[in-house]
């Protein structure tokens, strides 16, 4: 097994201190920053798909991403001298009127897991904030949650203001407990993804890299 | 029969005629009924600086509320939401429901002290220290056990309580925030413990969690609660399924669709009540009541569309 597939391992594993090591040690040998990097999001997308099919569940998915965020950190360094960025950057946040935080804090850590640029905005977020904060950091993607069905309409709300501000090329998905595919396609959302794992594959197809 | 007897006969799957017993865990509209605060949503900082006559009447004010919701809605069962939240307050809110209702219902409190999901600020710190100190873990979830059966027996002694209900959630829509196997670790010997105790102190015992619990049905069941509820259909959960599979052994309580009756059509809220009404009734120990509770938002004309079938349809032979 290569370097690289190792430090795959040992995210897929949530194997830290593995995942921290080889990564220092692909450093040192020189390895390009991007081969670490794909190899870290490689990690984070087997994950991403063995939680879709329940095979494992979310402390292991936060688990691989800590042994990630904690790889990155090696990483950091080198992604900026090789002037490497995530591709996007996506808004996300709990709607206005809900101060529910697990499902859009889950869907944040997988979008980061899958080295998207991530805003998180928090809960109980006004529809003016999401557009100032997408405008602000020329977002690709808004990803709004709500677990309660009374704060729903603020979905459509927010989408409204969305599509209002001109943001054409701003994608807006949608997800929560009570949250469907029908929901979304009345509210004109572009998506919706029933966990967070799902909210990385819809964003990588809406945002097609 | 009192409503009381007749929950607490539904708790013990016996045999029941007439209607089904009804309670939900909360009923927040007290404000649209009776043109009073919940006493959830009180805030009570200046308690220690009322004077005992003030705090008196706060104190029997939430107990009217408490007993007439039950009355107004035919409950057959109070889940105490005690504000201040401390023992002695239980206790004395306790007494005045009794001195208000008598015998008439049975009265509830929140007695969990098993590991729910975290909210999202504590979800990381908390799954790290099941792998980083699970040594730790399990020492803190035996301290909370032994904490709470520690009031219990103050209210074994107190007297007048019939019961806990236990509301730690365990799942999400798509299954459980722990694995089958971690949650046999972490939790199912705490709630068994903690359900035991209760059992032997001679309470009653109501498991809550919302969303898909059938990847732990088994290992709740383990525990032996008297009932289980919420059987939340929003999580996949059908009660037909639930009740061939386990209701034999342990009560059902819920399945009307929260979603429906917050977002659905009035024939979404009818279907959902007759399907929970059809298949949680047969051979007993059921008790109706919604997957979640009557929580602020919710249209209160749809609750009561809710109970209109219930009045109808929810009536054994």
């Amino acid at each position: 097994m290569s370097q690289l597939e190792s430090l795959t391992e040992a995210i897929k594993k949530g194997d830290r201190n593995s995942a921290k090591k080889a990564t220092q040690e692909l450093i040192s040998a020189g390895a390009k920053a991007q081969e670490i990097l794909d190899a870290l999001v490689g990690g984070m997308d087997d994950v991403g798909r063995r939680f879709q099919c329940n095979q494992i569940f979310v402390p292991e998915m936060l688990i691989a991403s800590r042994a990630m965020k904690e790889s990155m950190a090696l990483l950091e360094p080198l992604l900026v001298e090789a002037g490497i960025k995530p591709k996007f950057t996506a808004v996300v946040g709990t709607v206005q009127g809900d101060l529910h935080d697990i499902g859009k804090n889950l869907v944040a850590m997988m979008w980061k897991g899958a080295n998207f640029g991530v805003i998180d905005l928090g809960t109980n977020v006004a529809p003016e904030k999401f557009v100032t904060a997408a405008r602000e950091h020329n977002a690709s993607v808004i990803g709004l949650s709500a677990l309660l069905t009374t704060t729903m309409p603020a979905m459509k709300q927010t989408v409204q203001k969305v599509r209002e501000a001109g943001l054409k090329d701003v994608r807006v998905v949608i997800g929560g407990a009570p949250i469907t595919q029908q929901f979304a396609d009345e509210i004109g959302a572009d998506g919706f993804a029933p966990d967070a794992a799902s909210a990385v594959e819809l964003v990588r197809k809406l945002v097609a890299c | 029969m009192t409503p009381r007897q007749r929950f607490l006969a539904a708790l013990d799957r016996q045999p029941l005629t007439g209607r089904v017993p009804h309670f939900e865990l909360v009923f927040f509209l007290t404000m649209e009924v009776f043109g009073k605060v919940h006493p959830a949503h009180r805030s009570y900082r200046q308690w220690l600086q009322m004077t005992d006559r003030e705090r008196e009447l706060h104190r029997r004010d939430m107990a009217w509320i408490y007993v007439e919701t039950a009355r107004r809605f035919e409950h057959s069962a109070i889940l105490m939401h005690p504000n201040p939240g401390e023992a002695e307050e239980t206790r004395r809110l306790i007494d005045h429901i009794r001195d208000l209702s008598g015998d008439e219902f049975c009265i509830l409190r929140h007695g969990d002290a098993t590991y729910g999901i975290p909210n999202g600020q504590r979800m990381a710190e908390f799954t790290y220290r099941l792998v980083d100190e699970p040594e730790k873990v399990h020492a803190e979830a035996a301290r909370r056990v032994d904490e709470a059966l520690g009031h219990a027996e103050e209210y074994r002694q107190h007297g007048e309580l019939d019961g806990f209900a236990l509301c730690s959630d365990y799942c999400f829509n798509t299954g459980p925030f722990l694995s089958p196997a971690m949650f046999s670790e972490f939790i199912t010997p705490y709630l068994a413990r903690l359900t035991r105790g209760y059992r032997d102190l001679g309470f009653h015992v109501i498991k809550h969690t919302d969303g898909n619990i059938m990847p732990i049905l088994d290992q709740l069941l383990q525990t032996n609660p008297h009932a289980l509820h919420s059987l939340d259909p929003q999580g996949g959960v059908d009660i037909a399924e639930v009740k061939r599979l386990v209701g034999d052994t342990v009560a059902l309580c819920g399945n009307v669709a929260c979603n429906a009756l917050d977002t659905g059509s009035d024939d979404d809220v009818i279907e959902s009540t007759r399907y929970a009404l059809r298949h949680g009734m047969p051979g007993g120990g059921y008790i109706f009541c919604t997957s979640n509770c009557i929580y602020t938002g919710m249209r209160l004309s749809r609750y009561e569309l809710m109970l209109d079938v219930w009045r109808r349809e929810g009536n054994y032979a």
